[in-house]
């Protein structure tokens, strides 16, 4: 029953990341590939990680993609042209990058996921779901990280501001 | 097993988002949408570690993923800033037209 649900999420997920990679439009890339993290956001609830499907809903689909838009009628984006600018070569060389990598990646990921070594101290499904656990982890082993992270978010902030600043005449 | 969810289901999703999101990298000509096929790879990744951590029964891969998460908003601001600086100096934000430092 699970593994049903999960395929189907997963399918939409993919379905509409295909879109968002063939559409010329940016915009509907966008929303195509909102839709796609609100499946992949199920697929984390099956997978026993409810609080990182609520933050992939809340930062990556509210916040990260709307950051997107927001960008995107801000520089008023057209669609892509199909004009002579990109040689053909180009377009088969990339596209046969792209077979052999996928063909590798996924022949690969059939190879290492039949061998799963058994740890000692494995936590149940309900501790694994338990978001008070992973906060009291991220609170006390992995504080230094956590705290890392906000210092580059901070600097990420300042950057930002200053690229995207408009340049006064001196 | 996650429930009655096999990793190798798990893998081969992610495998195959990561691989769209590789076509889109290379293929695209579209600075925000190759960006966007970026993301897309991330949340390939995020998906296999959240595999592996609830098939091994422990907690890192969620940590792992959270710190993804927060520096892929990092890492999103100071991108699109980018773009936004580009275009007010070329005037467009396709990849082939930028060429300034191809000899």
């Amino acid at each position: 029953m699970e593994r049903l649900f999960f395929d189907a999420a997963a399918l939409l997920a993919i379905l509409f990341a295909g879109l968002m990679v063939v559409g010329r439009d940016p915009v509907k890339s966008v929303l195509s590939l909102v839709v796609s993290f609100f499946a992949l956001a199920a697929c984390y609830v099956l997978l026993l990680a409810p609080l990182i499907a609520v933050l992939q809903v809340i930062v990556y689909a509210g916040a990260i993609l709307v950051l997107f838009l927001f960008v995107l009628m801000l520089l008023n984006v057209g669609r892509e042209q199909p004009d002579g600018a990109r040689r053909p070569i180009q377009t088969v060389l990339g596209s046969l990058a792209v077979v052999v990598f996928a063909g590798l990646l996924l022949g690969m990921l059939r190879a290492t996921g039949t061998r799963i070594p058994i740890l000692t101290e494995a936590v149940g499904p309900e501790g694994l779901a338990d978001p008070a656990a992973l906060a009291r982890l991220l609170f006390s082993d992995y504080l230094l990280h956590f705290e890392a992270v906000s210092v580059l978010l901070l600097a990420a902030l300042v950057g930002a501001f200053v690229l995207a600043r408009r340049e006064e005449a001196p | 097993m996650i429930g009655s969810i096999p990793l190798s289901d798990v893998l081969l999703v992610s495998g195959a988002l990561f691989s769209i999101g590789v076509a889109g990298a290379l293929l695209r000509r579209n600075a925000i949408q190759i960006f966007l096929s970026i993301e897309l790879m991330m949340n390939a990744a995020n998906l296999a570690l959240l595999g592996y951590g609830a098939a091994l029964g422990t907690h890192q891969g969620q940590i792992i993923v959270f710190f993804v998460i927060a520096i892929a908003a990092a890492e999103a601001a100071v991108g699109l800033a980018i773009f936004v600086a580009l275009f007010r100096h070329t005037e467009t934000i396709d990849v082939n037209k930028i060429n300034l430092l191809k000899w």
